[in-house]
């Protein structure tokens, strides 16, 4: 009992360890393994494992079989699968602790109750191929390409020679069937196969192999190898500057926006990008017109053929004034023009986009439809026929110094109107319940007239 | 030092500490900008500054009309053991602190029915009346809290040595009265000053 237990472990153990050692080894070319075993009770002869990475040329294989062959039975079952290869065991025969999934179950019995298997895990590909001649010329018999049905029918002497040859398919994951399921199917038809053997008590030598590899990793030279890393995401557009109006030689207005998209209300809105014209390396907008001084700057970005108007114009005006109540500077962005084709809509937008004039004002979305910062001026402009969106608004009017934006000034602070609301009403009855806790707290029981010792109080009974 | 003392020292630090390091901040950063009042004034909702009046309105007078009567109740509670007779005249005092809470029930009222559904969202859009309608009404309500409050409070004080001094000599009570009385008052005034504040609230579209 122990014995055949111990047998079991070290054939599990020699077939995973020759598993792994040879998957652990490495490098890549095509070999196919080849598993070998006998009906119990005629043990193949004690051969020498092959080392661990070592590819069995053909000679080697007809010297192995030859040794087995002697000694073992002669009729041979080869159950010749398409390809194979070593990976197959490996991912399909639930080796990483999941045998329940394992595609080999029979073979595995069969391994397990063989005294002696051989296993030899590469063997070199082209090589693989003759394993049905070698057979053939060592056992002297013509092969016999058979199915279990055919097997059925077929009676064997148990002392003759013969080689019986079963054919097995293979399907890789592009084809209709998964290959775990065509090798259980291949694993279910040597059982049948065995039991059949088994059924008329003849002893075999069976042979599992394949024709060809079913992975074929080709070696690559490293020179070949791209060695930077690539980024597996869609390529970034390149960091633009910011645009600038240059009055002389500085500086004096910059304008920067990610998405800048104007649409136009004719029966539905059609709708048109601008960023590509107006910023990078493709800019192709003209800054005519703009004006800069201390009180009033004025960015004119002139356009051709936008939604079919032949001349665009889009203007920001800015203006900047001394606050009595904060005593400093600041700027507002008062009115953004689009001028068309001789036409006019105009957006106020004072009220929202301001900042200290030393500054530069930035909001992530600035549009005249979506939370809108940009109002049409009345109520019949023009602008009402207009959407205007910019995607992370970036403007500084007044006190540019050099390329770059000021301080800027964000249009979402840090505390919302909601957050304020929030904090004042929960301040407001945080007092009440600190206040009613301390009257609750200092409660006391009077206790000027306790006299433990003296008598009770009389209650009268009349007035 | 006890407990009540230790929280209180707490708070009170850690309230002043963050005001400071707060105001520190936007000193040095140069954000000093930022700090807004008027911003806070029109970007928060009028209907909060409405419904916290109403809220105080009658929370506060209900504090006032409580304390009042606890007071005055165990004093009468009290006395009444030795001095049975004083227990039905002294109601009277009872009954003067919750015509405080009746006054704050009845402002409240009045002023939530002035609240009604404006359709702007933006300073602009949401429009002055709205605004003054909305601190109209804070503003009533903490008017006639407060004034209510004091007021429950004074009457239950005065109530209290009204009885006990009622369980001692019968004379006294009717004077004593009067004092009541003019404690009283001043719960009116509030509720009048209330009334004149939000008579020309007019809130909506």
């Amino acid at each position: 009992m122990v014995v055949s237990v111990v047998s079991k472990m070290t054939g599990t153990a020699v077939f995973i360890a020759i598993l792994f050692s040879v998957f652990s080894a490495g490098s890549c070319s095509a070999q196919v393994p080849l598993v070998m075993w006998s009906s119990e009770g005629y043990p193949l002869p004690q051969q020498v494992a092959p080392l661990a990475g070592h590819i069995i040329s053909g000679s080697q294989l007809a010297s192995y079989l030859k040794t087995a062959l002697t000694s073992g039975p002669q009729n041979v079952l080869l159950f010749l699968q398409d390809k194979l290869s070593m990976d197959d065991f490996t991912v399909y025969g639930g080796v990483f602790g999941n045998k329940q999934d394992s595609a080999f179950p029979a073979l595995e019995a069969e391994l397990r109750s063989s005294a002696s298997p051989l296993v030899l895990p590469a063997l070199s590909w082209p090589d693989s191929g003759a394993v049905p001649r070698i057979l053939q010329e060592q056992l002297g018999t013509s092969p016999l390409y058979l199915d279990p049905e055919t097997l059925s029918q077929l009676r064997l002497n148990a002392s003759g020679s013969s080689l019986l040859i079963f054919r097995l398919p293979y399907s890789t994951d592009a084809d209709m069937i998964s290959p775990k399921a065509v090798l259980s199917g291949n694993d279910d038809i040597i059982r049948q196969v065995l039991n059949i053997i088994k059924a008329q008590a003849i002893p075999y030598t069976a042979i599992y192999t394949a024709v060809r590899p079913s992975r074929v990793i080709q070696e690559v030279s490293l020179e070949t190898l791209p060695v930077a890393r690539t980024l597996l995401q869609a390529p970034a557009s390149e960091p633009y500057p910011p645009l600038e109006f240059r009055s002389g030689a500085s500086p004096c207005i910059l304008f920067w926006a990610e998405n800048l998209t104007v649409s136009h209300f004719q029966g539905q809105w059609r709708r048109h990008g601008l960023s590509a014209q107006t910023f990078g390396s493709s800019a192709s907008v003209s800054l005519t017109g703009s004006t800069c001084n201390q009180t009033h700057s004025r960015l004119v970005l002139n356009y051709q053929n936008i939604l079919n108007f032949r001349t665009f114009r889009l203007i920001f005006s800015m203006s900047r004034r001394f606050y009595q109540v904060s005593g400093r500077h600041w700027f507002t962005l008062d009115q953004v023009e689009l001028e068309y084709d001789g036409q006019k809509a105009t957006f106020n937008s004072s009220r929202n986009i301001y900042a200290p004039s030393e500054y530069s004002y930035r909001c992530k979305s600035v549009t005249s439809f979506r939370d809108p910062l940009l109002t049409p001026r009345t109520a019949n402009d023009n602008a009402t026929l207009w959407r205007l969106s910019f995607d992370d608004f970036q403007i500084q009017g007044f006190n540019v110094t050099g390329s770059d934006f000021s301080y800027a000034s964000d249009c979402a602070s840090f505390f919302t109107p909601g957050v304020w609301m929030g904090l004042l009403t929960s301040l407001l009855m945080l007092l009440v319940l600190t206040y009613g806790l301390h009257m609750i707290i200092q409660l006391r029981t009077m206790d000027r007239f306790d006299d433990p010792k003296g008598p009770a109080i009389a209650v009268p009974q009349n007035e | 030092m006890n407990g009540q003392a230790l929280l209180y020292g707490g708070v009170t630090v850690a309230f002043w500490s963050t005001l400071l390091v707060v105001g520190i901040c936007y000193t040095i950063f140069d954000l000093g900008f930022r700090f807004d009042v008027a911003w806070f004034l029109t970007e928060t909702s009028p209907f909060m500054w409405a419904n916290l009046g109403i809220g105080l309105a009658i929370s506060l007078s209900v504090v006032g009309a409580a304390w009042g009567i606890y007071i005055t109740g165990s004093s009468i509670i009290g006395g009444g053991v030795k001095a049975p007779r004083i227990k039905t005249k002294n109601l009277v005092s009872i009954i003067f602190c919750e015509a405080v809470a009746i006054y704050g029930i009845i402002m409240a009222i009045v002023i939530s029915n002035m609240a009604e559904n404006f359709s702007g969202t933006t300073p602009d859009t949401i429009g002055f009346k709205n605004y003054q309608a909305g601190y109209s009404m804070f503003g009533a309500g903490l008017t006639v809290g407060f004034s209510n409050l004091f007021c429950g409070i004074c009457v239950g004080i005065v109530g209290s040595g009204a009885a006990l001094a009622d369980a001692q000599n019968a004379s006294l009570f009717v004077k004593i009265l009067i004092v009541e009385i003019f404690g009283s008052a001043i719960g009116l005034f509030g509720v009048i000053v209330a009334i004149l504040q939000t008579s020309k609230v007019k809130m909506g579209d």
